[in-house]
């Protein structure tokens, strides 16, 4: 019985709502190196309304809006997919360290995971981002560090209920180390599971990304929504912001509605009884 | 006395007999035991000094080397000192002599009488034996089986010989015949010295105070009838015995595994041996004394115990799921382990495969002590779990299954693990082919899945299988054709085998001895048959009596 991950996308409407438009997101990140406008060029046409040549005006210093919010698009986008790929290994891992390695690990790691989920994840990367400069490593590394808590529970939960499962049981006479039996008994049975907690990490990472930017912790070299809605912030008094605030705030909630919706859509094959079967 | 050291018998390079030595006091009775091809007859051929073959050794009857003697010797004492009852009772009358006409012939050939009194002699001899006197004067094709095998006995009597060899008195005849003519033997032979070759292990070897089991020539067993036959050491000797039907015995008949094989060298059963090491293909174990006036050949010093479990212990919270269990499971035999549901007996499976920890207690491999899993401990004990579909991954296809444990466990090329994997789908009767190894479990029926459990936990040729209640998922009739084939792999494979069953009906079939489990603790153990037919514990008592189909309603009282 596999599961198909694809069916389940495409067969739901919100799937294929959340796939079309992560696929724009997408593409107007590949699509940044072709736009005519450097983002962090400055121009003497400051504050300019939507024109041929600024499609989307440009700002106080005279930046092409529409070159960073294509820019800030390739940001998002890495940002979520690097920090949401560490973030669920590392919740993997930990969960099923926790689960597989004995009482004494499981103790020491889920109490550290109490300690993580306790501690206020921005306050803890706003006092991290005054050590590690949030440059695009630090901040990936930061977000991991802050966001395997939630992850690392549920892989564990469900490792639990695995193990005692009789076909892990059976590997075990025959001689299977851990790794084995996580790698080829466990893993496949909770991909659902890390999935969808991948799928979180990335919309989460997306936002914080932005918070932090827009919290004016980010890096400041990089283009990015966050960025944008800080500065522009400022000049909401002005007529710029329908061409400059508006922008970013619609993309920030275009990808992360997207992330939710594609959640969504692999709900089902968290839970066996929504689940379609193949075989019926 | 006779006495028979180191006797070899050959026929070209073919040995038929290896160092065959015993002694036998006057009066004393042996029971030679072995197979169709063992070298029985070979044996009382070369004491009557019949054999054509080339012989070694020295064979004394009362103080005279019976080998040293001339043909023309031997010929004088044969009949008058040492008389042979051959086994085809058919062929070894004269179709055209009267009966006691032939009784009576060795007495006048040996000019031991005269006619008149040879017939006299011989009379009274059929009359000793049962043989009615209008039988006695009848050709022998008009005779039954048992009425010939009584004027070959008596023939055989005729000259008064104080040594007797019988190749295989009683074969052919029925019981009610066979337990005559026993009785007879018994009773004319009280005070000769007397050999049996017999295959017969249920009556015709008890007549005998002694027995010698004989393979490929060789004695692997010896001693007192009862110690031999009734606690068997070398596990041939248990093969034998197991192969033969029994009245009070409970389980089915089983072969020992294998055909007769002989190696060039080492111990002539290793081929067919479950517990045989590296030093038993090597060298041929001597004939040793064991104590009990038995004698063994067998390096590992007879059957040995595969698994042994000492005051085993388990608790989950507060309560207890097993509590102080000693067990032992020897090569090739089935234990049988039963309760109902919670008395601790999946946790005891659980606790001797290394899948929960115990608290305390010990497990022995073959008298090793077990601390940690390893792989070779697995190589040596598998299992068979209860839901044979939770067992396989349901990601896995027949083909990844079942070369699970080869993959982990051994290594050997890939070609050579799918040919295993073949092998033993085809052991346990499933399909092999492409087409099968590509079948997912949810492809499967229950049955078929189970089969494929098994045939996974055999590719590593297990010493030992631990069977938790492998029919228990499945419909009757499956039932039935699993434990048949778990059975029928035990006999080929010859390993031993712990089924766990809630059915003590099932335990009562399949099982050699068996231990019944209450609460987590056994509360009696023993032989299966004998458990049964006496139950002491009360709790045995129940549960045979719950597997006993109620009285038939009673009929309504007479008015």
């Amino acid at each position: 019985m596999h599961i198909d991950y694809w069916g389940a996308v495409k067969h739901s409407t919100a799937g294929r709502l959340g796939t079309g438009l992560l696929l724009a997101v997408l593409a107007a990140g590949a699509a940044a190196p072709l736009w005519p406008h450097a983002p962090e060029a400055f121009s003497q046409a400051v504050l300019q309304p939507p024109s041929a040549t600024h499609w989307l005006g440009t700002n106080d210093v005279g930046q092409d809006v529409a070159a960073q919010l294509l820019h800030g698009a390739r940001r998002s986008l890495a940002v979520a997919v690097a920090a949401g790929c560490l973030t669920t290994v590392l919740s993997f891992l930990i969960g099923a360290a926790a689960a597989l390695g004995g009482r004494l690990a499981d103790t020491a790691l889920m109490r550290l995971t109490d300690a993580m989920l306790a501690i206020p994840t921005v306050v803890l990367v706003i006092v991290l981002a005054a050590y590690v400069p949030l440059r695009f490593t630090g901040l990936v590394l930061v977000l991991a560090f802050t966001g395997w808590a939630t992850g690392a529970r549920v892989v564990r939960a469900r490792t639990l209920t695995l193990k005692n499962r009789a076909h892990v049981l059976a590997a075990r006479t025959f001689g299977a180390s851990r790794r084995y039996l996580l790698l080829r008994h466990i893993l496949p049975d909770i991909a659902p599971v890390v999935l969808v907690a991948f799928i979180q990490t990335a919309q989460r990472a997306v936002l914080l990304e932005a918070g932090l930017a827009f919290l004016g912790v980010g890096d400041p070299d990089a283009p990015s929504w966050g960025m944008m809605l800080h500065q522009a912030l400022g000049f909401y008094y002005t007529p710029a912001w329908s061409w400059w605030l508006l922008p970013p705030g619609i993309a920030l909630a275009v990808t992360l509605f997207s992330f939710l919706l594609l959640g969504s859509a692999l709900e089902p094959l968290l839970d066996p009884r929504l689940r379609r079967d193949e075989h019926a | 006395m006779l006495e028979i050291r180191n006797l070899t018998l050959s026929y070209g390079q073919h040995a038929i007999l290896h160092d065959v030595s015993f002694d036998l006091r006057e009066g004393e009775s042996l029971a030679v035991i072995g197979e169709s091809g063992a070298g029985k007859t070979s044996i009382g051929m070369a004491i009557a000094g019949l054999s054509r073959g080339k012989l070694a050794g020295r064979v004394r009857w009362r103080g005279e080397d019976l080998l040293a003697l001339s043909p023309e010797e031997m010929r004088r004492r044969r009949w008058t000192q040492i008389a042979l009852v051959f086994q085809s009772v058919g062929d070894a009358l004269h179709p055209a002599l009267r009966v006691v006409d032939q009784v009576a012939e060795p007495l006048v050939e040996h000019g031991l009488a005269d006619r008149v009194a040879a017939l006299e002699r011989a009379r009274e001899l059929l009359h000793q034996v049962r043989l009615p006197a209008e039988k006695q004067r009848a050709f022998p094709h008009t005779l039954s089986g048992g009425e010939k095998q009584r004027a070959m006995i008596a023939m055989a009597l005729i000259c008064d010989p104080q040594l007797v060899i019988m190749d295989e008195p009683t074969a052919s005849l029925d019981a009610a015949t066979k337990k005559d003519i026993l009785a007879l033997i018994r009773r004319v032979c009280r005070d000769r010295t007397l050999i049996v070759m017999t295959h017969d292990l249920g009556s015709t070897a008890r007549v005998c105070e002694r027995a010698a089991v004989l393979y490929g020539g060789r004695i692997l067993e010896e001693g007192p009838a009862e110690t031999v036959l009734g606690r068997p050491r070398h596990p041939y000797t248990r093969g034998l015995l197991r192969a033969f039907p029994d009245i009070t015995a409970t389980k089915d008949l089983q072969g020992v595994p294998g055909t007769t094989v002989l190696p060039s060298a080492g111990c002539v059963f290793a081929p067919r041996c479950t517990q045989a090491l590296e030093a038993c293909r090597a060298a041929e174990p001597p004939l040793l004394d064991r104590g009990d006036g038995r004698r063994l050949a067998c390096h590992r010093g007879g059957i040995i115990p595969v698994l042994r479990v000492d005051g085993l212990r388990k608790r989950f919270g507060n309560t207890v799921a097993v509590d102080g269990v000693s067990l032992t499971v020897e090569h090739g035999e089935t234990l049988a382990v039963v309760g109902e549901s919670g008395s601790g007996k999946t946790t005891l499976a659980n606790l001797v495969m290394g899948l929960v920890p115990a608290d305390s207690g010990e497990v022995y491999l073959e008298e090793e002590p077990v601390r940690r899993r390893s792989k070779e401990f697995y190589r040596c004990v598998q299992m068979v779990f209860q839901d044979p579909m939770e067992s396989i991954s349901h990601r896995f296809d027949v083909l990844r299954a079942v070369r699970e444990p080869l993959d982990l466990l051994n290594n050997m090329p890939p070609e050579e693990r799918l040919e295993r994997v073949r092998q033993a789908l085809a052991d346990v009767q499933l399909p092999a082919d492409d087409d099968f190894l590509a079948k997912y479990p949810h492809h499967l029926s229950r049955g078929e899945a189970q089969r494929v459990t098994i045939a996974r936990a055999l590719t590593v040729r297990p010493r030992l299988l631990v069977a938790d209640e492998p029919t228990s998922a499945l419909d009757a009739s499956v039932q039935a054709k699993i434990i048949k084939l778990l059975l029928d792999l035990q006999e080929k494979r010859g390993m031993a085998l712990i089924l766990i069953t809630h059915d003590i009906a099932l335990a009562r079939k399949v099982s050699d001895r068996i231990a019944v489990m209450q609460a987590g603790r056994i509360v009696e153990c023993g032989e299966t048959a004998a458990v049964l037919a006496d139950p002491r514990h009360p709790y045995t008592r129940a549960l045979i009596s719950a597997h006993t189909p109620p009285n038939p309603p009673l009929s309504p009282p007479c008015r």
